[in-house]
């Protein structure tokens, strides 16, 4: 396999990140990066989901944060757990796998109904009807506190994942002083992106990942060597909801407890954030971009302290959705390919 | 139900102005504007600043004594303020980016970027917390069959003449049509001596200063937030698209509608105890819309493919 220049550059810029990580922080440097590493799996594995929605078949959705948040609900609603204002505890529950994999086809189809609009909408319509699909989903949960617990979320069910955390996991967080728990979480989600990717990768070279690719390039192309591009839209969604869905759940165990504030369009943002950087279209671009990205936004707490003294929580938030915008917007307007994205394979124009 | 009318009406004739605002923008330029909420906000933030009290500090990182000027006199400076912003808006970013044939998609991307960066700017720097206009408290009352305080009357009819002025204009001007020939082709335009630059220019200003007006209004009959345009823009885009995107009339008539449904759930039986969820009604039915008729109630089905 031939290693490409800009793959090689992917790699450097990831590692020294990571190094400026130790460098910026004398002390505590592994936490931090034990922190961020566990973000940067998560968020890049629901970059990957996104990547097959907009960089493989164009259709630009703005409702992702919906399919994380289905995929964590389900999985959560199904395993033991406390909800509501009273922490109501439900304590007879799906297993853990079991109740994954429920989460994950729920966020699939979720997608399929999602994406059923896409069949009709061009790009930019698309944009509003998947945010606006999103919110809907989020101020349901709100709403529905009685399953999903409102505004008060779900409580207890750490435990569900936790108790098949490996005894090497313990050993080693003592010595390095992490919580034995995230770094359990930071496991499972690189081995889910690491799965996740080798899936894709089989995929893409498959005549399935080409006439997706396809479809994104001409559809009345696919239309007429007669593949059906509605459904192969629609298998699309559903396969990156599912990715998403995945994230969901792993953001959820990473939090310990579940809000709908979680969910906010916001999310949907930095997670196409993370896409742009890591490259439009690539499989692995998303990993190296999410690592990235996560060093960014762990020490933009450094430039918050120089704006402000004694910076409270609200800019501390501020100056990184901050930088979040003028990434996104920099990236977009300079570099839209990403780190590792062909500018060629990249859909900007309205179809 | 019918209680719900007034503040069905208020809302709408927000969500109507700004409507009309980014229908106009997208009509002509193409562009689906994510941060048109952040241009709303400062339509109310910098009235605000111009309107409150010297002594108030609350703005600006508390380091800026307000002007206090009369409140006329502020909404007036502010709209200018927000027509001077999308200006700029267009001649630092997207004119260079249509210069540079960015397409829509990637455009999109850019105001979306664009709005959070702006929205987190208003947060750390103009204000954090919710403020009202330093206006007095006045009591409702009933005018036909809805209730709302004289004032927040006045901003209904303000704000239905201040369209219907516009959609005159725009109709009947040279400038207007001139903007007509630009939305249906740029190209076109510019061959027949019009400078499409010029028009696309105007059109961001006085979307911009529709948009200030429509913050203003916001924050008169609500409050100031630095995020109130943010929480409105789902709204708008339902309003936008229940009209059809594109004509303004749809947009100011759409926006009302929009309005008065979000309003109205309220009252509906199965929405008792989640007036939150409001807001999805009107969500909904944009979606709905958008599967079954994407032109919208007034729009012309080839502007839409």
């Amino acid at each position: 396999m031939k290693i490409s220049n800009k793959f090689l550059f992917a790699v450097f810029l990831t590692g020294f990140s990571i190094y400026l990580v130790f460098a910026l922080n004398p002390e505590g440097a592994s936490r931090i990066l034990l922190n961020l590493l566990t973000f940067a799996g998560i968020y890049g594995l629901s970059a990957i989901g996104l990547n097959v929605h907009f960089g493989w078949t164009g259709l630009l959705n703005f409702g992702h944060a919906s399919f994380m948040g289905v995929g964590a609900y389900v999985t959560l609603i199904l395993m033991p757990h406390a909800a509501g204002r009273e922490g109501e505890i439900t304590s007879t529950g799906l297993p853990f796998i079991v109740a994954l994999i429920i989460g994950i086809l729920s966020a699939a189809l979720f997608g399929l109904l999602l994406g059923l609009p896409a069949i009709r909408l061009r790009g930019d319509y698309l944009a509003i009807v998947t945010i606006a699909a999103a919110e809907i989903f989020r101020l349901l949960v709100r709403d529905l506190e009685s399953i999903t617990g409102g505004v008060y979320g779900i409580i207890n069910y750490t435990e569900n994942l936790q108790q098949y955390r490996p005894n090497f996991i313990n050993n080693f967080s003592e010595s390095l002083g992490f919580s034995p728990s995230q770094a359990w979480v930071c496991l499972v989600a690189w081995i889910s992106i690491l799965f996740t990717v080798l899936f894709l990768k089989r995929l893409n070279n498959s005549p399935w990942g080409r006439a997706l690719r396809a479809v994104r390039e001409d559809e009345d192309a696919v239309r007429a060597m007669g593949k059906n591009a509605v459904w192969l839209k629609l298998q699309s969604f559903m396969l990156g909801a599912g990715i998403a869905g995945l994230s969901g759940v792993l953001l959820a165990f990473n939090y310990g407890s579940l809000e709908t504030t979680v969910f906010v369009p916001l999310l949907t943002f930095y997670v196409w954030a993370i896409m742009i950087l890591g490259g439009v279209g690539t499989i692995t671009g998303p990993i190296f971009g999410s690592i990235i990205f996560w060093v960014i936004i762990s020490e933009t707490d450094r430039l918050a302290f120089i704006l402000f003294e004694n910076a409270n929580g609200q800019q501390l938030a501020g100056v990184r959705f901050l930088l979040v915008g003028l990434l996104i917007m920099a990236l977009m307007i300079f570099r839209p390919s990403g780190l590792l994205g062909k500018k060629e394979e990249l859909l900007l124009d309205v179809k | 139900m019918l209680d719900q009318l007034g503040n069905g009406l208020l809302l709408g004739i927000i969500i109507s102005v700004a409507s009309v605002a980014l229908s106009l923008l997208y009509g002509v330029t193409r562009i689906v504007n994510f941060a048109h909420g952040e241009i709303i906000a400062l339509g109310a933030i910098m009235t605000l600043f111009f309107s409150s009290p010297v002594d108030y500090r609350v703005l600006f990182l508390d380091k800026y004594s307000p002007l206090g000027y009369n409140f006329a006199l502020s909404c007036i400076l502010a709209v200018i303020v927000c027509g001077l912003f999308g200006a700029l808006l267009e001649i630092c970013l997207f004119r260079p980016l249509r210069k540079g044939n960015v397409g829509n998609i990637a455009v999109l991307v850019v105001t979306i970027g664009l709005s959070i960066f702006i929205r987190h700017l208003y947060l750390l720097f103009a204000t954090g917390k919710v403020q009202d206009f330093p206006l007095e408290l006045q009591r409702r009352q009933t005018y036909l069959f809805f209730d709302m305080t004289p004032r927040n009357l006045n901003v209904l009819i303000a704000g239905i003449v201040v369209m219907l002025i516009f959609g005159f204009l725009l109709t009947y001007t040279r400038l207007g049509k001139a903007m007509r020939a630009v939305r249906d082709s740029e190209e076109l335009s510019s061959v027949s001596g019009i400078n499409s630059d010029n028009i696309i220019l105007i059109t961001w200003i006085s979307s911009s200063m529709l948009a200030g007006l429509a913050g203003i209004f916001q924050a008169i009959i609500n409050d100031v937030r630095w995020n109130m345009g943010f929480l409105i823009l789902l709204l708008i885009f339902a309003g936008t698209v229940l009209g059809g995107i594109g004509t303004s009339f749809g947009a100011m008539v759409g926006g009302f509608l929009i309005g008065i449904l979000v309003q109205v759930s309220v009252g509906l039986p199965f929405m008792e105890g989640h007036t939150e969820a409001k807001n999805a009604v009107a969500l909904a039915i944009m979606i709905l819309i958008l599967l079954f008729r994407p032109q919208g109630i007034f729009g012309q089905k080839e502007r839409i493919s």
